[in-house]
């Protein structure tokens, strides 16, 4: 980056007497400077409709497809463009409440990066076409070999559409990737309580043990379960423990944070069970025997010594379950994500079913009436599978949409090896990012503030709803086109039967939501779009409980290096929001560092490294090296380093270009043995100062008050004493 | 430092250059009296700001004595006052001086289904949130003195005596300095964080 000649202290000092300059001229007389005349044009309308009022916004439903949760939102949308969005009071995912990265919606509609012109491979370099001549070319091309396509988690109407489209150019595979999902906690709740996604209450529970489940940041749904979790913490407030190697937002809000071993959460999961069976005297009803042999033999003692945690802590976690009924225990983010994650999801299921929370916290969830509908939940195992079967030659025509396969496959799965392989790739997207830059064919997309939709929520407590979507202004580039109304033409062009009738997506998504509901009246459908969502008929499941597989080996050697862990955070996500200036420059919710990537180490881990804050240090896998500042704190194992995912782009557009590094490119391809999702924290890696120093960019200087009690605290004892509770 | 130094002296001096070159005498009271109010006093002399249609207010608001609002619908009801949609225009234009040539102009452009470019004369920073529906409120609306049918006397406050100009000019210098002493004056608040949010 160019260094400006400008350094800060003479900036200060120009603004000092500038602003002097600014006081001694008083506040009449920037006029010259500020106040234009004749430079600016007011456009006025031609006839405007009746409620239209220059300067008053008007709020428009709508569905935010940010993540696979889609919380329903509210679009101001004042002289045609939309200029704030906020929660949906009426949806039931997020109750009017709305993320960071949600309310970035907006940079990505006003992006200057987006793609405004389809463009085709021409001499090895993309060059911008007519629509007409991309289409010919698909067309063309499409039906002549096996082909696939590649989403992320995609639900209702677009996944009907991107499946009839692959049906009709004779495809048979659909990948739906999805770096961040719950696809082990689910798959576990799937095999061993008969329901894979079943209301968590986190509100009813008196206390949550959370195995690196990060429900406050990247679980399943995060805008609900916060509002769960500020339920859940009045008076009487409940407890929260969680343990991770790497402490995440749920981790700092946590009373007691367990900085585990990565990969040994099944074994601590498997001591908190035998100390409540022997000193609590918790029988474990349903619990089959073998897995009473299991618990047997992770006594609290051997447990510590596995996990490197305190065996007076275990027992307090016991203790605190034991007494406090019904609790509640999760499974997900780090716990999840090593190669024996499914023991783990198993072992809290486990739990849960001892402490009789089955039933009480987690209750059953409610199955579609209609499930060509329900949601294709993306996951990491569809990447590896990807890779796989492009290197092995089985796919000759892809399509993407929403989803980074370049950006987010490890180095060691190939990817871009086997993706060279694949004859002809189509990418629809609104962003020429790593897999738009390598594709043949980029057709753009219309952002989502301009797009119709219909969308399952990933989560839903009681009804079920298809969340709707509709544009909330006119295109910014007028010469994109909607997700729907592009495979909707690709589809009728390949031939796909019963789609003649509709000119757009927005017929058919009218006329198929209109049969859904049996109602084609006009009052009605625009009923559906001003609260943002329908109610849509779903069938009640009932659980049950039989034991899952959990062997708590770690698979993993002492070999002296530290284990990387590839962190997830709300904000930049999957790597989706590192465009976004918005999210780019909000801190990090740990470490407050903004624009660049870090690498969290402990303090007498750095000192045995002889590692200083701020310093450059190599993170060498053996599948690859990524160099990024070291950011020194105690919330982390010390045997682990973590490199939070989502930086570190080639592409993608000027605010994510090059800025940070990507710890998934280092991973070394080990996976869940159960799910095969890509394990992100079962990598061994070799750390060492690359000898220069930098102070980081971060709004929070030191983590100590100094005796200032700049923040007041009492103790969780004192409080619930004070606060009334248990 | 030597070009910080001289690049406070350039701001300063083009700033005193601004106020020579703009503010006729302080005394000048131009337009109508808004009766129980302090009134501003002070003018400002603005550039001539070509207009693609030569709009005469002098004939809508002078000689026919159409209220300001009839046009500037919004502004009793949003922070701006809104240019009227080229529908209002033609709601009279269609009858009304169709022979004469601006009128064909704007005949034209709403068959061809344009709205004309203005060029906007009263223009406030974007860190400036002013609202013409609470200033209409309090001179207007809530003031007992005055009738509805004299908007014209409020606007007049802070854009001159528009009703006698063709299109419009900048006559008040529109400054946080004119604000504040307006709302001194009348009592209006002062808080900062009621016009910069
Ligand atoms: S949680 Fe997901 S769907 Fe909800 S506001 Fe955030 S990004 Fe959007």
């Amino acid at each position: 980056m160019n260094q400006s000649k400008l350094d800060r202290r003479q900036f200060l000092k120009g603004l000092g007497l500038g602003g002097a300059g600014v006081a001694l001229a008083g506040c009449d007389l920037p006029s010259y400077v500020t106040l234009e005349q004749g430079e600016e044009n007011v456009i006025s309308y031609l006839a405007p409709n009746e409620y239209v009022i220059p300067g008053v916004g008007v709020w428009y439903a709508s569905t935010c497809v940010g993540c696979s949760a889609g919380c329903g939102i509210h679009g101001r949308v004042r002289e045609g463009r939309v200029l704030k969005l906020e929660g949906n009071p009426d949806s039931g995912v997020n109750m009017g409440r709305l993320c960071q990265m949600g309310q970035a919606a907006l940079q990505h509609h006003f992006n200057p990066d987006r793609i405004a012109n389809p463009m085709v491979r021409k001499n090895g370099a993309l060059v911008e076409a007519s629509w007409d001549e991309a289409i010919a070319l698909i067309n063309e091309k499409s039906k002549s070999g096996k082909a696939a396509w590649v989403t992320g988690t995609i639900s209702g109407h677009q996944r009907v559409m991107a499946q009839t489209h692959l049906g009709a150019i004779g495809g048979s595979r659909h990948y739906a990737v999805e770096q961040i999902n719950a696809n082990v906690w689910k798959t576990a709740c799937k095999d061993i309580i008969n329901d894979p996604n079943p209301e968590i209450h986190l509100e009813k529970a008196k206390v949550i043990f959370s195995l690196g489940a990060d429900f406050l940041g990247t679980f399943i749904s995060p805008v609900h379960f916060a509002a769960s979790y500020a339920e859940f913490r009045t008076p009487p407030r409940g407890t929260l423990i969680q343990a991770e190697p790497a402490m995440s937002l749920t981790g700092g809000n946590a009373d007691h944070w367990v900085g585990i071993k990565p990969g040994s959460e099944t074994a601590l999961a498997l001591g908190v069970a035998n100390a409540l069976m022997n000193n609590h005297g918790v029988a474990g009803n349903g619990i089959s025997n073998a897995t009473k042999t299991l618990i047997n033999k992770h006594d609290p003692e051997t447990v510590a010594g596995i996990c490197a945690v305190p065996v007076g802590r275990i027992e307090k976690i016991a203790a605190s379950l034991a007494a406090n009924s019904p609790s509640l225990v999760l499974a997900g983010g780090s716990a999840t994500g090593n190669a024996n994650g499914y023991s783990a999801a198993a072992a809290a299921l486990m739990l849960n079913q001892m402490l009789g929370n089955i039933g009480t916290t987690i209750t059953a969830g409610r199955e579609l009436a209609y499930p060509q509908l329900d949601l294709v939940e993306g996951n990491s195992a569809n990447l590896k599978d990807l890779a796989i079967d492009a290197n092995e030659g089985k796919i000759d025509v892809l399509f993407v949409s929403g989803a980074n396969p370049l950006f987010l496959a490890p180095k060691s799965l190939k990817m871009l090896e086997g993706w060279n392989k694949v004859g002809f790739k189509v990418v629809l997207s609104s962003m020429l990012d790593e897999t738009a830059e390598a594709a043949d064919v980029v057709l753009p997309l219309a952002s989502s503030l301009e797009d119709w939709g219909s969308h399952i929520p990933s989560y839903a407590k009681g009804t079920r709803n298809l969340a709707l979507q509709q544009p909330l202004m006119e295109p910014v580039f007028p010469n994109t086109r909607g997700f729907g109304d592009v495979v909707l033409a690709l589809a009728k062009d390949a031939g796909a039967p019963g789609l003649d009738d509709y000119d757009d997506y927005y017929g058919y998504l009218r006329s198929a939501i209109s049969a859904l509901k049996k109602t084609d009246s006009e009052k009605e459908w625009n009923g559906f779009l001003m609260a943002g969502q329908t109610q849509i008929p779903s069938l009640g499941r009932k659980l049950s409980y039989s034991d899952g597989k959990i062997t708590p080996t770690m698979n993993d050697s002492d070999d002296g290096n530290l284990t990387l862990i590839a962190s997830a955070r709300m904000g930049m996500w999957d790597g989706r929001g590192a465009n976004l200036p918005w999210l780019q420059e909000s801190p990090d919710q740990i470490s407050k560092v903004v624009w660049d990537s870090w690498a969290e180490l402990h303090p007498k881990t750095a000192k045995s490294l002889g590692i200083k804050d701020g310093d450059y240090i190599n993170i060498k896998s053996a599948s690859g090296e990524v160099t990024t500042r070291a950011f020194i704190y105690k919330g982390i194992h010390p045997g682990a380093i973590a490199v939070p995912i989502g930086r570190g782009h080639s592409a993608l557009g000027r605010y994510a270009k090059d800025n940070g590094v990507n710890p998934l490119s280092i991973l070394n391809g080990a996976s869940d043995s159960k799910t095969g999702e890509i394990a992100t924290t079962a990598t061994k890696v070799s750390v060492k100062s690359a000898g220069k120093n930098k102070q980081m960019a971060k709004l929070m200087e030191i983590d100590r008050q100094h005796g200032r009690k700049l923040v007041a605290t009492i103790s969780a004892d004192k409080q619930r004493r004070t606060e009334g509770g248990a | 430092m030597v070009v910080v130094l001289v690049g406070a002296i350039i701001v300063i001096a083009a700033q005193i250059l601004d106020q020579k070159l703009h503010y006729t005498s302080t005394d000048v009271v131009p337009g109508p009296i808004v009766p129980g109010t302090q009134y501003p006093d002070e003018a400002f002399t603005g550039i001539d700001v070509p207009q693609p249609i030569d709009f005469s207010h002098k004939i809508h608001a002078g000689d026919n004595e159409i209220n300001c609002m009839f046009c500037h619908t919004y502004a009793r009801r949003s922070k701006v006052s809104g240019i009227p949609p080229l529908s209002k225009c033609m709601g009279c234009h269609t009858v009304i001086a169709t022979e004469k040539p601006e009128i064909q102009k704007l005949t034209a452009m709403w068959e061809k289904g344009e709205s004309p470019q203005w060029n906007k004369v009263h223009d406030l920073p974007d860190f400036v949130h002013f609202t013409h529906q609470r200033h209409l409120k309090r001179f207007l609306f809530d003031n007992q003195e005055l009738d509805v049918s004299d908007a014209k006397r409020v606007c007049s406050m802070c854009h001159g005596d528009i009703a006698e100009m063709t299109v419009a000019k900048k006559s008040r210098p529109l400054t946080m300095g004119f604000c504040i002493r307006c709302h001194e004056a009348n009592e209006g608040p002062s808080d900062c964080t009621k016009c910069h949010k």
